[in-house]
């Protein structure tokens, strides 16, 4: 009795993933090519192709592993998460905690940060364009009412902090870059990732605006956020930080 | 008259062809490659004053037994409402079990039960569309047991049952008969050429199975001289067709893409002329 199309899919599915499943390789017509051969063209292709989505994904991941690290990492990832849809700009939420999690990357404690940090790039590249806050936005509201306004972060818009000089170890793993040595110990990093019109981008916070825009994005008022700033750098500056982040265009349009 | 011969739009070309406006048929996108919004699908929607489109996808899975992902036809739908494409197409394989996505085009069994399966899945499709969807014959490394029914002959039924049409890829004739030990020619026997919307061509790889050289479709060099001469053969028996030359691997500069497609709009002109004065000879 042949398998249901439903339970040859099935077999199909936990065979790519490495299960031992002679109910489908005795579906497979055989001949001179043993079925295992055959259906391992279909095994390759899955984790090769998704290996490649990952890359384009994770490129500052790769680059700092290189190709063949990358290829036993992310392999070793497929075969605990596939994707759930067939966007593959949209896998590999995951791969961030995966790294973390991954024995042969600890000697690279900071890979996880970068694999998050490519990953809100990805997001903001797909996020929809929208409308940025403007300085003369602001202008209209009654002095009164600013402390106590909310600013919703623009869309792809997020702040990634590490304990690493995470833009350090970016530049260097750039395309082009020269062999600079990044000092680990350089101390933290606050990166505000943000859409451009045909890319995505991050800038380089301080302490202070890095919880400014912290307290903003959970929905707090601007008071709330300037306090939080002032609390985390003494040398805050409201109006200065302020103006940097709107020119960033760090902020959406006021509803 | 229809556009003669396109390309595959792959994001490295995207800047050059806006620039450059090359003169081609019409370009090809893949669905899933511009559902999530991003400043390529802006450029897209730039490109698409100037040329037709044909919107070509990998994900719909309308070989799955679990039936269409709804939330995923609802995106392609709203894409194709969007760019408004001259054709819309994706493949006779499966993709999706137990709800995850394997990024492969995996091989049905060709039997009652597929068959079914698969007209169901489309008229799903066509119904979320509310048009027209072309099939296009898959590259296949292996063959069920269990099947009942040839390819073609399962492509045909589809057909007849669903009302869709076919996007036939010669490339994938090659491969597939090279790998299944079946003849290109026969292959093409009964298949009904008026269903036909389009023909693709891509290059293929060569690769070792277990000693036995095995076809690998990998979209990754030029289109093979097999392959040229059976679509010569297609155009003779089916007629043109708008034709796209696909890119997918170790992409070279756009024009070879240009290239390829002048080749394939130079079979088109030689089998339809020459066809022509046939005709004319024998009246």
């Amino acid at each position: 009795m042949p398998l249901a199309l439903r339970d040859l899919q099935a077999a199909f599915a936990a065979h790519i993933v490495g299960a031992d499943r002679a109910d489908l390789a005795a579906a497979v017509a055989g001949d001179t090519i043993p079925a295992a051969a055959r259906l391992g063209v279909h095994r390759h292709h899955v984790f090769a192709s998704l290996g490649t989505a990952l890359a384009e994904t994770f490129p500052t991941v790769q680059a700092l592993v290189g190709p063949d690290f990358f290829r036993g990492l992310a392999r070793a990832f497929i075969g605990r998460v596939l994707p759930v849809q067939p966007v593959l700009s949209e896998y590999g939420v995951d791969f961030p905690a995966f790294i973390a999690g991954y024995e042969a990357a600890r000697d690279l404690p900071y890979l996880a940060d970068v694999a998050r940090l490519d990953w809100a790039l990805n997001l903001a590249f797909h996020a929809p364009p929208g409308d940025r806050l403007q300085a003369a936005d602001l202008s209209a509201v009654p002095a009164e009412r600013l402390p106590s306004m909310s600013i919703a972060l623009a869309a792809g818009a997020v702040l990634i902090n590490s304990r690493y000089p995470l833009d350090r170890i970016w530049e260097t793993s750039q395309p082009g870059a020269g062999d600079e040595t990044v000092d680990l110990n350089a101390g933290a990093s606050y990166l505000l990732v943000l859409r451009r019109p045909d890319d995505a981008t991050f800038a380089s916070l301080s302490a202070g605006e890095a919880a400014f825009i912290e307290t903003l994005a959970v929905g707090r008022s601007l008071e709330r956020a300037a306090g939080t700033a002032f609390g985390a750098d003494p040398a805050f500056d409201l109006s200065t930080a302020f103006a940097r982040l709107l020119s960033l265009g760090a902020f959406a349009a006021l509803q | 008259m229809n556009p003669v011969a396109g390309i595959g739009l792959r994001s490295p070309h995207l800047s050059a062809i806006g620039r450059e406006q090359p003169a081609t048929g019409f370009l090809e996108i893949h669905a899933e490659n511009y559902l999530a919004g991003s400043p390529a699908l802006r450029a897209v929607e730039r490109l698409r004053a100037d040329y037709a489109f044909s919107i070509h996808a990998v994900g719909l899975s309308l070989g799955s037994a679990e039936g269409l992902d709804d939330a995923h036809l609802a995106r392609v739908a709203a894409l194709v409402k969007r760019l408004e494409p001259a054709w819309v197409s994706d493949h006779l394989s499966w993709s999706v079990s137990g709800g995850r996505y394997f990024n492969d085009l995996l091989p049905l069994p060709y039997t009652e039960e597929a068959l079914e399966v698969v007209v169901r899945n489309i008229a799903r499709l066509q119904d979320a569309l509310g048009r027209q969807v072309s099939i296009e014959n898959p590259s296949c490394y292996l063959r069920f047991a269990h099947s009942t029914l040839s390819e073609p002959a399962f492509l045909s039924e589809l057909v007849r049952r669903s009302g869709c049409g076919l996007l036939l890829d010669p490339n994938n004739i090659v491969v597939t008969a090279h790998n299944l030990r079946l003849d290109p020619r026969d292959w093409l026997d009964g298949l009904p050429g008026p269903a036909i919307t389009e023909y693709h061509l891509a290059g293929h790889a060569t690769n070792d199975a277990d000693g036995e050289p095995i076809l690998i479709d990998d979209h990754g060099s030029r289109v093979s001289d097999a392959v040229w001469a059976l679509f010569a053969e297609v155009v003779k028996r089916f007629g043109a067709r708008p034709t796209l030359i696909e890119w997918d691997t170790d992409i070279p500069p756009l024009g070879v893409l240009l290239d390829e497609a002048a080749r394939a709009a130079g079979v088109i002109e030689t089998v339809v002329v020459a066809g022509g004065r046939d005709a004319a000879r024998a009246a």
